[in-house]
């Protein structure tokens, strides 16, 4: 016997309690595991977004259109290298109304230059530029939806109304993969001049925002700035942002629920700690007359702080590492990969990182240090003859 | 374990100096033997609220190296006190404990534990073996302790057993074993780091009479054949028959 095994004997005394313990840690680790991560994934999207491409919208909200020629004059802002166009469409495919995925009428010659981490083959990329109704889709919702090649997709926009019985129809000419987990794998694109042409006259030439990118990463802002100069005078005024501005804003949309998750998350820890600290302090009170006993035998006051402190930490790690591993597949797997489906546009990438697995883990272990610190300080200063006198 | 000198003008010299006050007179000896218990002018008082509760008076005792003494008196003379006071488990309101050439009162806690594992073995009134640990591991227990190997305090737990007559009960917990043998575990637990003296709180007062007479003759045979100071505080007058030295306590002061 070592005094770590006594310790251990201890721990696995009371089995059932210590057993509640640990599964209460674990699902207070889960817990704020799916919490942290729906806020990493949330703003994975403005952390990862790219800082030399700048979006020029309405300045007064990004709901409003821009004229089509506004394209032309930011791509002859001087520092621009490259520059696109997108319009929501807001579209569904009347075949499966459930399942929510984004749509967008793009410019198609620049839309994949602009957006370089969205990769397709280049076979693939030729035919759709040349294909007036040709789209390309994201591979997760694509293998969802059982898009192939050469499919014909229909699609409906609330935004773009057709007669009832003539949905937009599609053609899949290519297939997305993303290089960046930030990136929503669920993204349908096609060409914006498609859509314009059905238009009619009073809605023809609008387009929702112009991104581009600039040659020099860090003059970002100076372009950004001689973008919206270049249109102080006309009648539509712009606001430009590099994405992760562009991004954010549209994040401070969500900014109370995102505080909420993380205020939650951190009642999580609490009340982790309060059920850590009280099968501790349960535990300690009962056993004060062992503790009188082994003073007595010569053990020293910091051997049984020792003991408690090694006690807790012992149900945090255990409690810390279950939570780890049924949040793999209920996070991982389950919930987040029904997100990354269902919701990839607003949960592009849904996982436990390692970074916040390990984070979990040692913040299970740093609370089962924090509950013991009381009942350990009490008890290791607890007089002998006092202590042998208290009865179970 | 280091006797200390058997010329008694010069024990002195071996004790620590740092821990050792010098007394001014010449230092007493009961029976002329040498003292491994020396305590003088021992004040214990407790306070119930404001109200403070003078235990031992003026106290002063010496135990011969070697001797087997029991303790005696009513109930609340201060007995229990006493002993806790010279197994350092308390501390004097005022006044010197020496226990084996160490000045206890003074020690830090640290330092008493230590000491407590080098020099004393505990016996209770109600055992107080540890529920999870099996006879063997109990026994085990204060050599956790000691620089040892674990082969080499599992030898050292067995044969403490051997001596306390329990080498076919190593594997029981404390639930399966009677309470005369319970006893005797926590016997072979207070004497199992080779301690050189055995303070025992009424070690017979939860046993029937052939358990305590059992106990009783363990004591002796440590006594006798292992040379161990016993001190024990006891109200059983077949029990303190045994002992080598009666004293009496009565309200605080040595009668
Ligand atoms: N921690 C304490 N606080 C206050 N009073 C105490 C404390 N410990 C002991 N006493 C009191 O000191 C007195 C002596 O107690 P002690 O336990 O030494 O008696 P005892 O001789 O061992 O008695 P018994 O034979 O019943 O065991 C008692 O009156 C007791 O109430
Ligand atoms: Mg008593």
């Amino acid at each position: 016997m070592t005094l770590i095994e006594l310790a251990a004997r201890n721990v696995l005394r009371n089995k059932v309690r210590t057993l509640l313990t640990v599964a209460g840690v674990a699902v207070a680790v889960l817990t704020f595991l799916l919490l942290r991560t729906v806020i990493y994934s949330w703003t994975a999207g403005v952390d990862a977004a790219a800082t030399d491409r700048l979006v020029t919208r309405h300045k007064v909200t990004f709901v409003l259109e821009l004229p089509l020629r506004y394209f032309e004059d930011v791509r002859m802002v001087p520092g621009v290298r490259v520059a696109t166009f997108a319009n929501w469409f807001g579209g569904k495919d009347p075949q499966h109304p459930n399942d929510f995925f984004q749509t967008l009428a793009v410019e198609p010659d620049t839309f994949f230059d602009v957006y370089s981490e969205m990769k397709l083959p280049a076979t693939e990329l030729a035919a759709f530029k040349q294909n007036r109704q040709g789209a390309v889709v994201g591979d997760v919702i694509a293998a969802k939806l059982g898009w192939k090649v050469g499919d014909r997709i229909t699609l409906e926009s609330p935004i773009f109304p057709t007669p009832p019985d003539q949905p937009w129809t599609f053609m899949v000419e290519g297939i997305y993969e993303a290089t960046s987990k930030a990136v929503d794998r669920s993204t349908v694109v096609f060409h914006w001049k498609y859509i314009n042409d059905a238009m009619p006259e009073v809605r023809k030439d609008e387009i929702g925002w112009v991104v581009s990118r600039v040659d020099d990463p860090s003059r970002a802002a100076e372009v950004a700035s001689a973008i919206d100069r270049a249109f102080e005078t006309r009648d539509t005024q712009t606001m430009t942002q590099d994405e992760r501005a562009f991004a954010s804003s549209f994040m401070a949309s969500f900014s109370a629920v995102l505080s909420a998750l993380d205020i939650v998350s951190v009642g999580i820890l609490l009340i982790m700690l309060l059920v850590l600290g009280n099968t501790i302090a349960m535990g300690v009170r009962e056993r004060t007359n062992e503790y009188g006993v082994l003073r007595a035998l010569g053990f020293s006051p910091s051997h049984i702080a020792g003991f408690i402190v090694g006690e807790s930490l012992v149900v945090g790690a255990l409690g810390g590492a279950l939570g780890l591993l049924i949040s793999y597949p209920i996070v991982n797997r389950g919930i987040g990969n029904w997100l990354e489906e269902n919701m990839g546009a607003m949960f592009p990438y849904f996982q436990v990182t390692p970074l916040l697995a390990t984070i979990a883990f040692a913040l299970a272990l740093a609370l089962g240090l924090v509950a013991a610190a009381v009942p350990a300080w009490g008890a290791s200063r607890l007089n002998v003859t006092d202590a042998l006198r208290r009865v179970a | 374990m280091t006797d200390s000198t058997s010329d008694g003008a010069h024990s002195d010299a071996d004790l620590d100096p740092a821990n050792e006050p010098r007394q001014s007179g010449p230092v007493e000896r009961a029976d002329g033997a040498e003292s491994i218990v020396r305590i003088r002018s021992l004040v214990k008082t407790y306070f119930r609220g404001d109200e403070p509760l003078k235990v031992l008076d003026q106290l002063d005792l010496d135990i011969p190296k070697g001797s087997f003494e029991a303790l005696m008196g009513p109930s609340g003379s201060g007995k229990s006190t006493l002993l806790n006071l010279i197994a350092g488990l308390d501390r004097p309101t005022s006044g010197t404990v020496v226990v084996d050439g160490k000045q206890i009162d003074r020690m830090g806690e640290s330092q008493l534990a230590r000491w407590r594992a080098a020099t004393l073995g505990f016996v209770f009134q109600s055992f107080n073996l540890l529920p999870v640990l099996t006879a063997l591991e109990n026994v085990e227990l204060p050599l956790l302790l000691a620089p040892l190997r674990a082969a080499e305090r599992r030898k050292r737990a067995e044969t403490a057993l051997k001596i306390v007559g329990l080498e076919d009960r190593v594997k029981h917990y404390p639930r399966q074993l009677s309470g005369g043998q319970e006893q005797r575990v926590a016997i072979a637990r207070a004497i199992v780091n080779d301690p050189k003296i055995i303070v025992a709180d009424e070690p017979t007062g939860d046993l029937d009479r052939q358990s305590a007479a059992d106990v009783m003759t363990l004591l002796e045979k440590l006594n006798q054949q292992l040379g161990k100071t016993i001190v024990m505080v006891t109200h059983d007058p077949a029990a303190a028959e045994r002992a080598s030295i009666i004293r009496r306590l009565d309200k605080g002061i040595l009668v």
